[in-house]
């Protein structure tokens, strides 16, 4: 078993943790959305606002997808270095607008697109680091 | 900007969040560092699952964790977008320091030069559009 070797799959697996993530943030919003008018003032505020999100399903698919994201993010650590995996998941950051562009029609700014490109450059140069350590240990 | 919280405090509870997750993806990496994981069978990934839910050190990282989204909640409420998230791509740094100093990763220059790209994009994307 290689030990910090960047794989395709192990990106993969980086990428998912980010798209499980934002799942995550979603389904909290959506267990909230409906005390949006709920004004907390004392403890039994705090009891009426809790109650409907507790028995919402989306709040437990929360905790269950954030359970999942620990475990993959948890197999993911133990392969690589820390300071790879972290840069890769800010692809995250790039896929929240590419979303938007194909499948909300939102248009781009120059600045946005550039901003895109050096996530991808650095993603690619924080990669490509990874190997080139591996040529010179043995 | 909320005038009731200055810029100088917003800037230290960004850093402070930045630091608090740091300190989980520290603890989280030493925990599971002497783990194998092989994804060949589900009971392989159980097994991998219990080992880590039995390590204090994970417990210590989740609390940090939850520190860290609870002052970057806090700030998120305080703080403009456009401030906030510029700044927090400093998280990279730490991720960088923290790996080269606790865990003895070798940070080399190609490894800086392209977390600095991906903190410079975070910039652009976040400062255009707000």
């Amino acid at each position: 078993m290689y030990k910090n070797k960047l794989t395709l799959k192990i990106f993969f697996f980086i990428v998912s943790t980010d798209i499980l993530e934002t799942f995550t943030q979603y389904c909290f919003k959506r267990s909230a959305i409906p005390q949006g008018d709920v004004f907390i003032k004392n403890f039994l505020d705090v009891i009426i606002f809790l109650k409907p999100i507790v028995f919402s399903g989306f709040l437990w698919l929360g905790f269950l997808s954030v359970f999942v994201t620990f475990v993959i993010w948890s197999s993911i650590l133990s392969k690589i270095d820390l300071s790879v995996a972290v840069p890769i998941a800010s692809s995250s950051y790039i896929l929240i607008p590419l979303v938007s562009i194909f499948f909300l029609g939102e248009v781009m700014s120059l600045l946005d697109w550039a901003g895109i490109l050096f996530i991808v450059i650095g993603v690619v140069i924080v990669s490509s680091s990874i190997k080139k350590e591996k040529a010179i240990i043995p | 900007m909320n005038q009731h919280v200055s810029i100088f405090a917003i800037l230290f509870l960004i850093i402070l969040s930045n630091v608090f997750d740091t300190i989980n993806q520290l603890f989280l990496k030493t925990s599971v560092n002497s783990l194998n994981l092989n994804i060949n069978s589900i009971r392989n990934v159980i097994s991998f699952i219990l080992k880590l839910i039995l390590i204090p050190k994970v417990w210590v990282g989740f609390t940090f964790c939850t520190l860290s989204l609870l002052v970057w909640l806090f700030v998120l409420s305080k703080a403009d977008l456009n401030y906030a998230f510029p700044v927090g791509s400093a998280h990279y740094i730490f991720i960088a320091l923290g790996s080269r100093v606790f865990l003895k990763e070798k940070v080399g220059f190609k490894r800086w030069v392209g977390t600095i790209f991906i903190i410079a994009g975070i910039i652009m994307l976040t400062c255009s559009n707000y």
